[in-house]
């Protein structure tokens, strides 16, 4: 029998460690074809580990809608529920996207055509909620969010898809509708009746018409019972919930390099809306133009390279991203506190990084040490 | 040394090159390209096999290229080309997208660091 017995001056005190036997005479399985399944099944169970470490299931799914891609991410329902939900707020963000359309013909276009000609015009509730909250987040901004000035991004040519490399418009005509001096303070919302006494009032809600819609489609969630889940519209995102307890993590993806530029969790229900120069834009003459125009010289807006919100209400981040984007280096921090926003981070065009304390203290940056970091309490 | 315990130590032995590449060889779950469009079917693929694929998004057919660790679109039936101008993506992470046919190509690391991407 000897021949046969597993020496336990090898593998005696693995074993007991293994098998928690207190009597250190039986230490080891006496039977020899036992100690083999034995390590065999403590093997296998080892690379079984492997199977059980597995990712909590998040249904993930790419849709095209609001012009872009939104990526849908859904946690904790069978994967029915998810299907269907995410049919059901695809649905919901192309309706908003076609009826909030800045230049195919949809309701708004008929809506900037009643008020161009001098008519009120009426809104249902959808419409009426949009620009009272259009009015009121350009209210909180000092007019540096204006979707009343629509027919400057017109003349830059963003009311297409695709701008071309063609010339900026003639400093007369961005002049000319500089001192039209469109503001939504203008429009008067009375009943379900809309007007302005500024026939130059042209509605262009690209500004807040995204994180409106990414509202949407959250609250529609919600409906279906999916309480965790990102809806991530392009690079601007409102995440609910977490997966499995862990919070949803995002990348900040960097205004210059591949890469991100920094890291954070979400707490429960948040928005995270960025505004980049690098976004739209067109060249001309080695010259590059981008998409935030600046509604106090009509241009695009200088010093500014990227900015980034967190903030509860996607659209109210969407406003605020473009507002503070516009507000630049000088201003941002006045116009983040005017329009009650607290997580702000500022990258101008030198990369030099500005952030309230409160995104300071969210944000993991990932950035090397000659980058200058600037915190404004 | 009993026969048993040589067993033993032989198939311990064995185990262990099965062991190192499962936790830390270059396997299935290094770099992959993930490749989604929005009228066919995701595919992932590693990012180590050259491939050329086509891929039938909202316009038609884009034409996407793996080769030497890298990825690009070679071809979109775009206007702007923006997808094709992106070039080479060899980076964890990095993503070109080809908007008016849907279709998206972004390397995904071994290391999945965030759940989505703010820019």
């Amino acid at each position: 029998m000897r021949s046969t017995t597993v020496n336990p001056e090898l593998f005696g005190t693995r074993l007991s460690f293994l098998m928690s036997n207190h009597d250190p005479a039986q230490t080891y399985p006496r039977n020899p074809l036992a100690s083999l399944v034995f390590f065999l099944v403590m093997s296998f169970s080892l690379l079984g580990l492997n199977a059980c470490d597995q990712r909590p299931q998040v249904y993930q799914q790419q849709v095209l809608a609001l012009g872009t891609l939104v990526d849908i991410s859904i946690y904790g329902v069978d994967e029915a529920t998810a299907a269907k939900a995410i049919t059901a707020v695809t649905n919901k963000m192309e309706t908003i996207h076609h009826n909030w359309h800045a230049w195919q013909p949809g309701k708004l276009t008929y809506i900037n055509q009643q008020l161009a000609a001098g008519n009120a015009v009426s809104l249902n509730q959808e419409q009426q909620q949009l620009i009272q909250t259009g009015i009121e987040l350009a209210r909180q901004s000092n007019d540096l969010f204006n979707p009343a000035a629509g027919k400057l991004i017109a003349l830059w040519g963003f009311h297409s898809d695709e701008r071309p490399d063609a010339p900026p418009p003639a400093e007369a005509d961005i002049s000319a509708l500089v001192s039209a001096a469109a503001k939504m303070s203008q429009l008067t919302l009375t009943g379900d009746q809309l007007s302005t006494v500024n026939p130059a009032v042209m509605i262009d809600v690209g500004g807040y018409a995204k994180g409106y819609a990414v509202d949407q489609a959250i609250a529609e969630l919600r409906r279906m019972g999916v309480n965790n889940a990102i809806i991530n519209a392009g690079g601007d995102l409102r995440a609910i919930g977490s997966k499995a307890g862990q919070p949803w993590r995002i990348g900040i993806r960097h205004p210059r390099q591949a890469g991100v530029i920094a890291a954070l969790e979400t707490h429960d229900d948040e928005s995270i809306f960025t505004s980049g120069d690098y976004e739209r834009y067109f060249e001309y003459q080695g010259q590059r133009f981008h998409h935030i125009i600046d509604p106090r010289n009509g241009r695009p807006a200088q010093g500014t390279s990227s900015v980034t919100i967190i903030e509860k209400d996607a659209s109210r981040a969407d406003a605020a991203a473009t507002a503070i984007f516009i507000a630049g280096p000088k201003q941002w921090r006045e116009t983040a506190r005017s329009m009650g926003i607290a997580e702000v981070m500022l990258i101008d065009t030198t990369g030099t990084i500005y952030m309230t304390e409160a995104m300071n203290q969210r944000v993991h940056l990932e950035v090397d040490a000659q980058t200058k970091t600037i915190v404004a309490p | 040394m009993t026969l048993a315990d040589k067993i033993v130590i032989a198939l311990a032995l064995l185990l262990l090159p099965f062991l190192y590449i499962e936790f830390w060889g270059n396997s299935s779950q290094g770099e992959v390209v993930q490749i989604r469009s929005v009228n066919d079917n995701d595919v992932t693929l590693p990012l180590d096999q050259n491939k050329r694929l086509n891929i039938t998004g909202a316009l038609g057919t884009s034409i996407i290229e793996i080769k030497d660790r890298r990825v690009r679109f070679i071809h979109s039936p775009c206007k702007g080309k923006q997808c094709v101008t992106t070039g080479w993506l060899n980076k964890d992470g990095q993503l070109a997208a080809c908007l008016p046919n849907g279709v998206t190509v972004q390397i995904i690391g071994r290391d999945q660091r965030f759940d989505a991407v703010n820019f």
